[in-house]
């Protein structure tokens, strides 16, 4: 810039970056920042980050966790870190990515449901849109600015335009499913209120290869991101969001054959076992209840036929979490074999608790003829295969659940406790396990301390932003403390009108209806995971209290009421019916508004 | 006769209608019928006004023309038809349009109908 453009017609420009920069220089993150509790602060390499989230997965699905399922790669990462045995999202999949990528409350960061099922009513207020808003500033993004590669495989769904993909939240390589689900074996909507499966990659619209199987494919293109800058000596970080094992519960044949005849002792025999294996492995204490769950079906009562095609649906979703593990090892071999696994963290986890929507009774002739019109079928001898639609059945979901109580949508422990592995070679604690209380929102602070990434100020490029309100978790990672969260300290969430707050080891929570009956509940979640006593009559001025926390946090949070007749499942169908068909219906209503004068005129004046 | 001709003419009005306000409420998918892009700026400005405009107004000159029974009346709709397809084959000749025969075969019957509609139903001149 020379001194005439400086002296003319460039000055107003002069005074606004004089008044821009300094406020841009104040939201820049403080890349050298200390960080007194980090793993790395003797050396200058920083991790890469692998942050792999299963979909739906229940709380004793895992091996380590008390699984009968092969789960042998988990297994070995839980070997080498920490496991957490209270660790809590949220009780749906949407707000859970929210928290997880921004440690912000996910009613501060926009999605407070997922879009599918938020009313109109609520929908009117900015922050209920179901999408990531502009105020929250991803991991990605940070760790990106930090001079790291940031590389996406997997389900997104927070958000379908242009401005709200990964690869406009810090994302440097994506692919992405923008919808809350999809077919695992071609690009094909799983439900009727898509009218296609949204995939994209790098933000444009993209096809699925044909030999597509979802857990494969997204471990295959993980891969490829990372090792497209494997040459260069920048860390990565990658997430990595599979389908598995959100429905369509689908799996390949070879995994599926080692389940079949597993699990013909019916869902009540399997959540007792894992219950058992859960206390044998210390992952709930020795003493700790079970409640039968009332979406259990009758086992004994069942026909051969009926028990044998249940088993089946069990299997598959047993392949289906085989698989991911399979692929995930296949990730785990590509880092050793290019020498990048040692410093690799691992963070794995599930956005939820297990799903317990699948129909009890899947394959009857009405709900065949339905799954036919979406050219689905779910026929015995190809469930789980490609064409077939497969979910586990309520009374299975509860086995998964298992020993809490309660499934996905609802804030019952079964909803939102679920597995939480920290590994690497780098953490210092090998194969313990941790009963400390930790939420999803802690996933980015802790991954910002891992990285040496501070965490960003009021303001982050250009804009003011929500502050991150999670705790980071590596003082238990270092073994420097049992908890991260004081007594006192509390951390509230709210469902379409299902609530829970946390406090110390205590939990308050209001389940609606058609499982819940709509009172507050008052639980040790510590000794009783389950949730099988209430202690709100015995602990009165605990519930008082608590109850006041949870008002308090509604107002911080902007948290908005649903009508009492809200019911989730239905507003995904109007929701869903509005979003496929409303313009359609729309037309309709105009047209015969347009045609209807005309008619009537002709009517009169040719009488 | 001329109330099955009635009747007849009134179907495609109606559609003609739907079209022009399927451009109102869901440009995206009316402009994917025409095998065009939705355009921006004052591309979609003009998409929308005159696409949806030609279409209404057509459907309703059919139905100003089945209500007052005068024969001056079908031929806005007539000439808008009728032109629409003529200048399809215009456009096909001159600038390298597809011909695109499975429109251009409907305008030309439509415009056929109307054409018979006004010799046959009209009672005033």
């Amino acid at each position: 810039m020379t001194l005439a453009t400086i002296q003319g017609s460039s000055w107003p420009r002069l005074l606004l970056l004089a008044i821009v920069m300094p406020l841009l220089a104040s939201s820049l993150p403080a890349q050298a920042a200390s960080m007194s509790t980090s793993l790395f602060t003797e050396s200058s390499e920083r991790p890469n980050i692998v942050l792999i989230l299963a979909d739906d997965l229940g709380f004793t699905d895992l091996a380590s966790y008390g699984s009968e399922i092969s789960t042998p790669n988990l297994s070995t990462l839980a070997k080498n870190g920490l496991s957490f045995t209270n660790y809590h999202t949220a009780a749906s999949c949407a707000p859970t990515r929210a928290m997880l990528l921004t440690g912000v409350n996910n009613h501060r960061a926009g999605v407070p449901n997922i879009p599918e099922m938020i009313p109109p009513q609520q929908r009117r207020h900015a922050h209920y849109q179901g999408t990531l808003g502009r105020n929250v500033v991803t991991v990605a993004t940070l760790l990106q600015d930090n001079g790291y590669h940031t590389y996406m495989a997997g389900k997104w769904h927070l958000g379908m335009t242009p401005d709200l993909l990964p690869s406009r939240r810090g994302f440097e390589q994506t692919i992405a499913l923008a919808d809350s689900g999809a077919d695992n074996w071609e690009q094909k909507p799983y439900l009727p209120i898509y009218e296609k499966a949204n995939w994209f990659a790098d933000g444009e619209e993209t096809t699925l290869p044909e030999d597509f199987y979802s857990s494969r494919f997204l471990v295959d293109k993980a891969i490829e991101f990372i090792d497209s800058n494997h040459a260069d000596d920048k860390p990565f970080f990658t997430y990595l969001p599979f389908q598995a094992v959100h429905m369509p519960v689908q799996a390949p044949q070879t995994f599926i054959d080692h389940y079949m005849g597993v699990y013909e002792a019916g869902p009540q025999a399997l959540r007792a076992q894992r219950h058992a294996n859960a206390i044998a492995l210390g992952i709930v204490p020795a003493s700790s209840p079970m409640v039968t769950m009332a979406t259990t079906d009758d086992w004994q009562a069942m026909s051969a036929e009926k028990k044998r095609y249940e088993a089946k649906r069990m299997a598959v979703y047993a392949a289906m979490v085989e698989a991911m593990d399979y692929h995930i090892g296949r990730l785990i071999e590509y880092l050793k074999e290019t020498d990048q696994y040692k410093k690799t963290i691992f963070i794995f986890a599930s956005d939820n608790g297990s799903e317990a929507s699948g129909l009890a009774n899947q394959n009857t002739s009405l709900n065949q003829r339905v799954l036919r019109a979406q050219n689905y079928n779910a026929d015995y001898t190809t469930l789980g295969l490609k064409g077939s639609f497969n979910a586990i059945s309520p009374s299975f979901a509860s086995a998964s659940a298992s020993p809490l109580a309660y499934y996905k949508f609802y804030v019952g422990e079964g909803g939102m406790r679920v597995p939480l592995i920290i590994a690497g070679d780098s953490i210092p604690l090998k194969n313990e396990l941790s009963n400390a209380f930790s939420f999803v929102t802690d996933i980015t602070p802790t991954i910002l301390a891992l990285t040496q990434t501070a965490k960003p100020a009021e303001r982050y490029g250009g804009r003011k932003v929500e502050a991150i309100i999670g705790r980071n978790l590596l003082p238990l990672l270092n073994g420097h403390t049992k908890r991260v969260y004081a007594e006192q300290d509390s951390v509230g969430y709210e469902l379409g009108g299902h609530a829970a707050l946390f406090q110390g080891d205590f939990k308050i929570s209001l389940n609606r209806a058609p499982l819940g009956n709509n009172e507050w509940r008052l639980y040790n979640i510590v000794t009783d995971p389950g949730e099988s006593k209430d202690l709100s009559s015995m602990m009165p001025a605990r519930l008082q209290n608590m109850l006041g926390l949870y008002h308090q946090f509604t107002i911080d949070n902007k948290v908005l009421p649903v009508a009492a007749n809200y019911y989730a499942q239905r507003q995904v169908a109007l929701n869903g019916l509005q979003q496929r068909f409303g313009s359609q219906i729309l037309l309709m209503i105009l047209t015969v508004l347009v045609v209807l004068p005309f008619y009537l005129v002709y009517r009169l004046s040719h009488k | 006769m001329k109330k099955v001709l009635s009747v007849i003419i009134a179907l495609p009005a109606v559609m003609f209608i739907m079209t022009g306000l399927r451009w109102l409420v869901d440009p995206a998918t009316a402009a994917a019928q025409f095998g065009m892009p939705l355009l921006d700026g004052i591309g979609l400005s003009t998409q929308i006004g005159d696409l949806a405009a030609f279409f209404i107004a057509g459907g309703m000159f059919v139905f100003i023309a089945l209500i007052t029974s005068k024969r001056s009346w079908y031929y806005p709709p007539i000439m808008l038809v009728g032109f629409t397809a003529l200048f399809r084959v215009l456009a096909w000749l001159l600038h390298d349009a597809t011909l695109a025969v499975q429109m251009i075969v409907p305008e030309i019957v439509i415009a056929v109908l109307l054409l018979a509609a006004s010799r046959i139903i009209p009672e005033h001149e």
